[in-house]
């Protein structure tokens, strides 16, 4: 029995599992209040990224493009920022927040975004918008570095960085970076911070993203979390980063600048990892941890234990998405007696082979698994196509369709993005509610494939 | 003064000029709207970029190609499984997509030895397959790969495989547009004429400016083919690549798409003399027309075919047409599309479903796109080149339209003010093409209009007196209030199945036997 963690051996790509820097930090920057982000490049990395926002969230969101062409692609392109910048504020008099965020062809061309930031400040912020606040926060993202997980690392760093201000007190706050999660998961994580009674500056603020259709069509969707919020951060109790890969270096930024305490992890997916979650804010904080949680951690377990040793014991899962979730995920199905025969990460990171949760799994596996890097969905398909790879379920997002609709595999829908089913955003993969929403969605999608195998769909009766 | 000037754009000289409203006995002469030049940065524009127009309007919808971008994996995932482009042979364009995975060692280094890597692996995976389309974007562009030189490198070590490179980077020209055109332009150069078709009727045509959304391209080659018509080629949508290798034998040219493909059509004519034949697609009255212009072009045996199978479809579908149009009528359209279907539909739309288009837009029309949709819509409608957000959101406050017509995403902002959007780029519940499909735009226009759902919304339940004597509102009850049951004729309301394209592939067509050419056999 084996675990082996290795990278993809071919040097191309065949259905990409991920999209790249460019797309994360403008997840991240749609989570900010008053905050319009320019993308510095053609106008493509923009227009398709609010339309895989859109297609996840059925929502729109505002992102602008500094609109890159051919001129500008040759001779520099700076003064389409400072046009933007300009037109985006004098037009959405509301925005205080202009995260300027680069892509593949304006950092191999060379433009100066920290120089023309400066040159902004002191000219047309100045004089022009002297009576307004207005931010420029330079996120270098190039394309060709990792992937969305570290585009959206680097813009929270960034942010915290940009507006991170010490003051005398302490804020009483806990900071809470969840990483890369829908609105449903937030909606979870406050939830249990309210069941511990503990005061908190989420970042980000996305439950809205979730927004209504309102009679005087006032709704928008957009995030909520604050300048002060962002401020307040280097002044809080202690920070929680729930994703290693996704908000960790914002945490430990805080901690070394403004001695903010900071653990990062474990992604709270599964009751284990809600647990130490839930001990790590009791530890920071101070605050017991109620009873009323005991009791919603109690029925999860009630609904995770009527469905783990009769039907996911034994059962083979191959797991892909982002490395944090997918990891978490893995660690959920062992609790369940799976195998999770196959773990996809869609970049490469030299910790991933060193990630002490990794390494544990990698110990004590008790089947043949594998964890592959810099990861494509070819590497799944290819596997379960041509070479005998056998798994009864799959998790991971719609990108890869194709392979358990061809293959005729039940999958569960979970991740970014998710287009081909409805309304899964709403729903947590976080908490005690998230084990249990996974749980029972993959129960049901492994009851419905039964039923459509005819395979013993008779034994669904009594369970 | 018939330029239009949207307040949120008042402080942007730029903008001036890009929107137009048709007065009272006005024509195009009074004032068109600017069109396909650079883009006001920080607008939040609805534009794309010049890749996506070269890769993934025109060169993916070719199905049986490995269609790969040379340049970091985003371009290729952000555009992947966004659009509907079906072909027959189980949606292969669909389901595979391919990127080289540039890295930063290579944008230092260069990255040709990694794309070669990359061709042979992508072959070695799909050995069925051996045909290949490489993209260029952004990253690749700048760092100066010469992929031309790679392709033939690869083709040499790799007989019967063939490769088609084109150079289109995302930053190339003022949007979708540039794309456009480098593809059609490379096309021609490098791959028509280096196959020889088959000939199987004495009349053959290209069907060029048709990318297969949810079939539309089915649809009409259906169509030609009971005329007796060959297509040689599609181009491109469900279009195969060696089909498209041998356009230079087709007779004629039929242009669906004149923005997106009449720069192949063009040099078709020039370099082969084949003529051009502009049609549409879309609408009873012009698709007739269109294909009695077809059928005129070869011959009387070939028009009584055409009239057959209008007077059959026209007396399958008018009935059906009728009733969504009489509950249509009136109702206030925005034709917001990205190009062509401002043109192909402002005119038919409201002749033949009764709604008003109160305004047009085109996001990388040129001009002469505007000149044509401008001359087909009717007065006090709103042109507007290049739209962004806020432009569009005060012009739906001003104009009140009871459906949008356009892509996703703008949909999604339509939604939040109370307006249903239809999507026009990839269909609701298409396809729109043919007889039939006009039927199911009329039908998906009437179910978005008169939707019980939508019909909830503005009732504010803290304020507002509202009705507690009903559990449901069915369409009809919308639609037509207070009209009896039995005068409703519901039994014409679309009677169609829900998957009208996958029967067509089974058919089979009698073709008039091919004359022998002189140049044929050469």
């Amino acid at each position: 029995m084996s675990c082996e963690v290795k990278s993809k051996e071919r040097a191309g790509i065949i259905n990409p599992m991920v999209t790249c820097q460019p797309a994360g930090a403008q997840y991240a920057s749609i989570g900010i209040e008053d905050c319009t982000a320019i993308v510095h490049g053609g106008q493509g990395c923009v227009m398709f990224v609010r339309l895989l926002f859109s297609q996840h969230l059925n929502e729109n969101f505002d992102i602008a493009s500094s609109s890159l062409h051919e001129d500008a692609a040759v001779l520099g392109a700076v003064h389409r920022v400072e046009g933007a910048v300009d037109v985006l504020l004098e037009r959405y008099p509301h925005v205080k927040v202009v995260p300027i965020i680069t892509t593949c062809s304006t950092e191999i061309i060379g433009d100066d975004v920290e120089g023309v930031v400066r040159k902004l400040k002191k000219g047309l912020l100045a004089t022009k918008y002297a009576d307004r606040e207005v931010h420029l926060i330079p996120v270098h993202t190039p394309s060709f570095k990792g992937s969305q997980t570290s585009g959206y690392d680097a813009a929270v760093t960034a942010f915290v960085k940009h507006f991170a201000t010490k003051t005398e007190e302490c804020n009483g706050k806990l900071n809470l970076i969840t990483g890369w999660v829908d609105p449903g998961d937030v909606k979870e994580l406050k939830h249990l911070l309210k069941m511990m009674d503990v005061d908190a500056t989420v970042l980000f603020e996305i439950e809205n993203f979730d927004s209504p259709l309102m009679p005087d069509k006032s709704a928008v969707s957009h995030g909520t979390t604050t300048i002060e919020d962002l401020q307040g951060t280097a002044n809080a109790i202690g920070t929680i980063a729930l994703n290693k890969y996704e908000g960790g270096k914002a945490g430990e930024y805080l901690r070394d600048k403004f001695q903010v305490p900071c653990v990062v992890g474990p992604t709270p997916i599964g009751i284990r990892n809600t647990d130490t979650f839930l001990k790590n804010v009791s530890k920071m904080t101070g605050k017991p941890i109620p009873e009323s949680l005991v009791r919603e951690r109690g029925k999860a377990i009630d609904a995770l234990q009527d469905l783990a040793h009769m039907f996911f014991a034994d059962k083979k899962v191959a797991i892909y998405g982002h490395p944090d979730l997918a990891i978490g995920l893995a660690e959920f199905c062992l609790d369940l007696s799976m195998k999770p025969v196959l773990v996809l990460i869609g970049d490469e990171n030299p910790n991933y082979a060193k990630d002490p949760r990794i390494l544990a799994i990698k110990e004590h596996a008790e089947f043949d698994m594998e964890v592959i890097t810099n990861a494509d969905l070819w590497e799944l398909e290819d596997r379960i196509k041509n070479k005998g790879l056998e798994v009864d379920l799959i998790l991971g997002h719609s990108k890869g369709r194709f392979i358990p609709i061809d293959n005729n595999i039940p999958m569960v829908r979970v991740g970014f993005p998710v287009y081909d089913r409805a309304g899964y955003y709403r729903h947590p993969k976080v908490g005690y509610n998230g084990a249990v929403w996974l749980a029972e969605e993959m129960a049901n999608v492994l009851f419905t494939d039964m039923e459509y195998k005819k395979d013993r769909e008779w034994i669904l009766a009594m369970w | 003064m018939p330029y239009h000037t949207f307040k949120c754009s008042e402080m942007l000289p730029d903008r001036e000029k890009h929107a137009v409203i048709k007065g009272p006995g006005e024509d195009i002469t009074s004032a068109l709207p600017l069109g396909n030049l650079n883009t006001v940065p920080g607008t939040i524009t609805e534009r794309g970029c010049a890749y996506c127009g070269a890769k993934h309007v025109i060169g993916t919808p070719m199905k049986d190609v490995i269609h790969m971008s040379h340049g970091p994996m985003g371009c290729t995932y952000d555009t992947w499984q966004t659009k509907r482009y079906i072909s027959d042979n189980d949606n292969f364009q669909l389901k595979y997509t391919f990127a080289t995975d540039m890295k930063e060692k290579h944008v230092v280094f260069g990255a040709e030895k990694m794309l070669k890597q990359n061709i042979h692996e992508a072959f070695d995976a799909f050995p069925e397959i051996n045909r290949m389309t490489l993209y260029q974007t952004c990253a690749s562009a700048l760092i100066g790969d010469d992929m031309d030189a790679i392709a033939k490198q690869i083709m040499k070590e790799r007989p019967g495989v063939d490769i088609f490179v084109c150079n289109a980077p995302g930053f190339g020209g003022t949007s979708q547009t540039g794309g456009h055109h480098k593809i059609n332009i490379a096309w021609i150069n490098n791959k028509v004429g280096t196959v020889e078709p088959e000939i199987k009727s004495k009349y053959t045509i290209n069907y060029v400016g048709d990318y297969n959304i949810q079939g539309d391209c089915e649809i009409m080659t259906d169509y030609f083919n009971r005329m007796g018509i060959q297509v040689i080629s599609m181009f491109t949508g469900n279009g195969s690549y060696d089909d498209l290798r041998a356009m230079h034998r087709a007779d004629l040219n039929v242009l669906e798409c004149a923005r997106s493909a009449e720069y192949i059509c063009n040099e078709l004519r020039t370099r082969y003399g084949t003529p051009r034949l502009d049609i549409d697609g879309f609408g009873f009255d012009l698709l007739a027309e269109s294909l009695m212009k077809v059928a005129m072009f070869f011959g009387d045996d070939c028009v009584e075919k055409a009239k057959a199978i209008i007077d059959e479809e026209v007396a399958r579908w008018k009935p059906e047409l009728d009733w969504y149009a009489k509950r249509l009528k009136g109702k206030k359209i925005c034709l917001w599309p990205g190009g062509s279907k401002l043109w192909h539909w402002a005119h038919v739309i409201e002749e033949e479903m009764g709604v008003k288009v109160v305004s047009v837009y085109s996001k990388f029309g040129h001009q002469g796109d505007f000149e044509k949709g401008i001359a087909r819509c009717s007065e006090g409608a709103l042109a507007i080149d290049d739209p962004n957000e806020l432009e569009a959101l005060e012009a739906m406050e001003m104009l009140k339209p009871d459906c949008i017509l356009t892509g996703m995403r703008p949909g999604e902002v339509a939604k939040k003010i109370r307006i249903p959007y239809l999507n026009i780029h990839a269909y609701h519940n298409g396809p729109y093409k043919g007889f039939e499909g006009w039927v199911r735009l009329a039908r998906d226009l009437y179910n978005a209009i008169y939707s019980p759902v939508m019909n909830l919304a503005a009732i504010d339940i803290s304020k507002d007196d509202f009705e507690t004597d009903k559990g449901f509102m069915t369409r009809t009850m919308l639609s037509d209030p207070g009209v009896p049951r039995e005068e409703l004729h519901t039994e014409n309301m679309y009677t169609g199945k829900m998957d009208i394209v996958t029967h067509l592939r089974d058919k089979t067509y009698d073709f008039p036997a091919p004359e022998p050419k002189a140049d044929a056999a050469v």
